[in-house]
């Protein structure tokens, strides 16, 4: 699905990079958490991936080119913005290039918020605005979702909705890379962890994950706490 | 009062102004450069000053260095992403600097307040056709990029990640913006122009509207500041860029009052 071949990069331009030489294959069709400490360079992977920022060295092949992109909710946009949610998807779906309306409704649908259509955005709740923004990922019906953090600063209901929803689509043969803050519910949900640190990142099948690392030093990283899950 | 053909004109240039500057100062208030409205505004002012020092118009000079200025602070804009009031601050800075110098040098003082104050009284035929030139090129090129403009001001990377062109739409915001805001410099002033920009947008951002009816409710509230502007200048015999300044701040404060949509 992805093929990352020698990629570095660094904000300022030069050393040190804050990924350095990674080279990964990402494999097609699965559920895919990225976890790492803060400042491992998560968030910059994932803006690599979808085309935000460019490699210093390197290069990232996606097989497909229907991909979508869920910002982290908080950085991405200003509450008092007034715009509704279905404003917001019809000049998504005039991006694309796509005329038909009735995706939104299915796009709404999809992640339960169909009642909200006429809302002001900066009126919802953070899993709601979250949900309204992982719905605007499904409108060109993309192959592959990349999202940047999508429970950050929510309430453990609203992360499980969250959470719930990328794995319906999963199921539906989406293929999910989403950065996880949440350790417990990566291992809980993922079919596969990339963890980032030490300017690398390793790309880990879930029983290889929980095997042979949880044991050794995830604890440290994040509290283990079963019932964020 | 309508008898009058200074009025005539007043009004006739009013209304163009009072469209134009929301539909500009929507996008500039929800991109958060509230200060570039001002910003710009001075560079007109010293677009005026070399216009009538070198000798040639100096609404044309005015055009020409206010579309430069914006153009150059979106370019530095692009380089410098997290310096960008800084940046705004050294166009002022750089704008008012050499306003000042050729007004004090004597050459241009004579005709400079009416661009510092507005002179909304003496329009004449001429500016009025360059008004409404201005005005019909922003409305074509904001609803031909409508989609792209609101998108790149909602959430720039996703435009970005959605292929829409986001630099293009940028710069070509920034000559409309520099457009509009040095044509309406010579009948609004230096100093009230950023209340024509921002207040109305302000005040209808209070109905808790959409986008589109956001614009909508802003423009009809431009005209009522602009137009009880211009009749209480008449009837009180106040100066009418003052007067009308005045007037969208009471709209203002009215709307956070009534807050009608939002309880």
């Amino acid at each position: 699905m992805i093929e990352i071949k020698n990629l570095s990069f660094s904000y300022t331009g030069e050393e040190p990079y804050l990924i350095k030489d990674l080279n990964m294959s990402i494999p097609k069709g699965q559920l895919i958490s990225v976890i790492g400490e803060n400042g491992s360079a998560k968030s910059t992977l994932v803006k690599l991936l979808v085309g935000l920022l460019k490699p210093l060295k390197g290069s990232i092949v996606i097989e497909s080119r229907n991909v979508a992109y869920v910002p982290q909710r908080m950085e991405s946009f200003n509450k008092q913005f007034p715009i509704t949610v279905e404003e917001v998807y019809k000049i998504h779906l005039k991006a694309l290039g796509l005329k038909d309306m009735d995706l939104i409704d299915s796009a709404l649908e999809e992640v339960s918020m169909k009642n909200y259509k006429k809302s002001l955005i900066g009126d919802l709740s953070g899993g709601q605005t979250q949900r309204i923004f992982i719905g605007r990922a499904l409108l060109g019906n993309p192959e592959i979702i990349i999202l940047d953090e999508p429970s950050t600063g929510m309430d453990l209901r609203s992360q499980k909705e969250v959470r719930q929803i990328l794995k319906n689509l999963r199921k539906k043969g989406v293929s999910i890379l989403t950065v996880e803050h949440n350790i417990s519910a990566a291992i809980h949900n993922s079919d596969y962890i990339i963890r980032m640190g030490d300017n690398q990142g390793v790309l880990y099948d879930i029983k290889t994950f929980k095997t042979n690392i949880q044991h050794e030093d995830v604890d440290n990283m994040l509290v283990f706490r079963k019932e964020e899950i | 009062m309508l008898s009058y053909p200074f009025m005539q004109n007043a009004l006739m240039a009013g209304a163009m102004i009072a469209v134009l500057c929301p539909i500009i100062g929507i996008f500039l208030v929800l991109r958060r450069y509230s200060m570039m409205g001002d910003t710009l505004a001075h560079s007109s002012l010293a677009g005026v000053a070399i216009g009538i020092v070198v000798g040639i118009s100096p609404t044309l000079s005015s055009v020409i260095f206010t579309t430069l200025a914006a153009i150059l602070i979106e370019f530095l804009r692009d380089r410098f992403k997290r310096y960008a009031e800084i940046l705004m601050s050294v166009v002022m800075t750089l704008s008012v600097g050499i306003a000042i110098i050729l007004v004090s040098s004597g050459q241009a003082n004579t005709n400079i307040n009416q661009y510092l104050f507005g002179s909304i009284l003496t329009v004449t035929r001429q500016d009025l056709i360059l008004v409404l030139v201005v005005t019909i090129i922003t409305i074509l090129a904001v609803s031909y990029f409508y989609n792209e403009l609101i998108y790149t001001t909602f959430d720039e990377d996703g435009a970005h990640i959605s292929n829409i062109k986001v630099k293009r739409v940028n710069y070509i915001f920034a000559l409309l913006m520099g457009l509009s805001i040095s044509v309406s410099i010579r009948i609004t002033g230096v100093l009230v122009i950023s209340s024509l920009i921002v207040l109305p947008v302000a005040s209808a951002m209070q109905f808790k509207k959409g986008f589109r009816q956001t614009l909508f409710i802003a423009v009809l509230i431009g005209l009522l500041d602009i137009m009880l502007g211009l009749v209480f200048s008449y009837v009180l015999d106040s100066a009418p860029g003052g007067t009308i300044a005045l007037m969208s701040v009471i709209t203002m404060v009215g709307s956070l009052m009534l807050n009608p949509f939002n309880k």
